[in-house]
């Protein structure tokens, strides 16, 4: 039996679930809509799911900042809503009746994970406006949760479901979270002692950063992905891209796990 | 023998204390649990110039939006989740007509965590860098007394008038907030405590024996609580947890309306100004769509 090779969605969970530590405590919110929902919550809940039947069993799931483990393999659809009764009835090891302040205002978060419309090269976000704030051309939501995920939480996942020109910016409109302006020196400055993103996960690429110069650099390119597509979808530049790897595929094991017991049901990652 | 003032109102007389201008926080939670009955009634009523202080904002704010009923908001979002954007509020800003004001979602919190403690200021560490600070001069920075360390100090919320939608109360304001609750009945608590005149509506008042004994879930008290409202389903189309769930069908016509403004002014003819009062918006639902949003209703 021919086992299918991976899709784009496995291959970033697995490569996600490799870089979560045992005993880590991750967050992520319910995010809605298609690429958004895949990125912003399906994608980082199967990482952290594989993680635990792997390297991390004693890693915490924190699900929409107050469901603690929940027994995601109950579920017949990814909740849409964080507050309504399908995730309250929702097994689980713990449940908040208000975000958990320890965890998100004093730090035991160790990692997180944020979507946005526009990200810069020094890995600033923004879901605040496009355009001049005063009279925008697109007004957004609003900063939300963005400012505590990128200064308080130990290290910061930004999921883009869409990597193009309008969405990889030299400059954010809005810094409604901050990335490395000025590098670590500079995050000091901001009275930003620790945190911040630890790499920006898109269809195309994977960036991490060299936080001394305050730079996000690809760490590696996804199969099938030419360096000159990543560079005519991307609006700031990339350096020399000759010896960036392609990204390491899932192994077989890895695979398998995820396939037949996080996500035995594709309720998580589409096939 | 004497007894105790009823401080039973209708939606008029609720809105009676929340004249033109006024600084308001709405309680619920994005799409959650806002008290839409009193939020109707403002619209009725044509109110103008009001401010919302909130902290993760939706439908509530952006009906009012649409309806010009809104100068400034303050809040950490506006967004109605699944249902995607809010449509009034992203045009009226865009136009410039609305002033929005953006602080962080847990910073909002705190606002109102500041006023129900009695304080001028909550400390806030983690808005170094971000364009928060860019646009907001009521935010000032200064030095951690004890360690040096460079905060921020972020006004407190304080409102003028708060307004929460919860499951009952008593004649007398006394408000049950039963233990089945998740983050937006427990900030609904938080913002009771943060103004000096606290509106409530609920699905059901209580007798004074039926308060009596459920009285160990009795969150905020009667003299923190300046009118009850009647208003079962007075969230509608947001969920009351535990009660009934939220109306998709109805989040999508709301949305799929206010798409533009010609869209929305009918929706505002068909579901707040055609309706005469509460009463009638029910009506116009029917019992059968309403019936069918009930939960199980545990407690």
């Amino acid at each position: 039996m021919v086992t299918p090779a991976p899709t784009l969605s496995e291959l970033l969970a697995v490569t996600l679930a490799r870089t979560f530590a045992d005993d880590e405590v991750g967050f992520t919110g319910l995010v809605t809509g298609g690429a958004a929902a895949i990125y912003g919550t399906a994608i980082p809940l199967a990482g952290m799911m594989l993680a635990k039947e792997t390297h991390a069993p004693g890693l915490t799931i924190l699900l929409a900042g107050w469901s603690h483990n929940p027994d995601l393999a109950r579920l017949d659809a990814l909740p849409d809503a964080e507050f309504d009764e399908t995730l309250y009835d929702l097994p689980c090891e713990a449940q908040m009746t208000g975000y958990p302040y320890w965890a998100v205002k004093r730090g035991d978060i160790d990692f997180g994970f944020s979507s946005a419309v526009q990200v810069d090269q020094v890995g600033n976000i923004n879901s605040v406006c496009v355009g001049d704030y005063r009279r925008p051309t697109v007004r957004l939501v609003g900063p939300i949760l963005q400012p505590e995920h990128m200064a308080i939480f130990g290290r910061e996942y930004v999921m883009m479901p869409h990597h193009e020109r309008r969405n990889f910016v030299a400059r954010v409109d809005f810094v409604s979270g901050v990335g490395y302006p000025g590098g670590l020196a500079g995050r000091r400055a901001l009275g930003l002692d620790g945190g911040g993103p630890e790499c920006v996960v898109t269809p195309r690429c994977i960036f991490d950063f060299d936080r001394e110069a305050g730079r996000m650099r690809v760490r590696s390119i996804h199969p099938g992905v030419t360096p000159e597509s990543l560079r005519h979808a991307t609006g700031f530049d990339l350096g020399d891209l000759s010896r960036v790897p392609v990204t390491p595929p899932p192994t077989p094991e890895e695979l398998d796990i995820l396939r037949q017991h996080v996500d035995p049901r594709r309720v998580l990652l589409p096939g | 023998m004497s007894s105790p003032r009823s401080k039973l109102g209708s939606l008029v007389d609720a809105v009676g204390l929340i004249p033109d201008g006024t600084r308001l926080a709405l309680g619920g939670f994005a799409v959650y649990q806002h008290p839409m009955a009193l939020v109707r009634e403002l619209v009725r009523q044509g109110r103008r110039d009001l401010t919302v202080v909130g902290h993760v904002n939706g439908n509530d704010v952006d009906l009012l939006a649409g309806a010009g009923c809104l100068r400034r908001v303050e809040s950490s979002y506006v967004g109605l989740e699944k249902y995607g954007l809010a449509l009034n509020f992203r045009r009226r800003v865009e136009a410039g007509e609305l002033l929005m004001v953006d602080y962080p979602e847990v910073a909002s919190f705190d606002r109102f965590r500041a006023s129900r403690d009695g304080l001028t200021f909550w400390p806030c560490g983690y808005l170094g860098g971000t364009d928060i600070l860019t646009h907001n001069a009521e935010i000032r920075a200064f030095d951690c007394p004890i360690t040096g360390r460079r905060l921020h100090a972020i006004p407190p919320a304080d409102p003028d008038v708060v307004v929460i939608h919860a499951v009952a109360a008593d004649e007398r304001g006394n408000v049950v907030v039963p233990p089945r609750r998740l983050l937006p009945q427990s900030l609904d608590i938080t913002m009771a405590g943060a103004a000096d005149t606290v509106i409530v509506t609920v699905e059901s008042v209580l007798s004074r024996g039926d308060l009596r004994r459920h009285s160990r879930w009795v969150e905020i008290p009667s003299y923190r609580v300046a009118m009850v409202v009647l208003a079962p389903w007075g969230a509608h189309p947001c969920p009351v947890l535990g009660r009934y769930r939220g109306d998709d069908a109805h989040f999508r016509e709301y949305v799929a309306a206010s798409s533009t403004p010609d869209g929305f002014a009918g929706y505002l003819r068909t579901y707040v100004t055609g309706p005469r009062d509460h009463w009638g918006y029910l009506d116009l639902l029917g019992a059968e769509r309403l019936t069918r949003l009930q939960e199980i209703g545990t407690w």
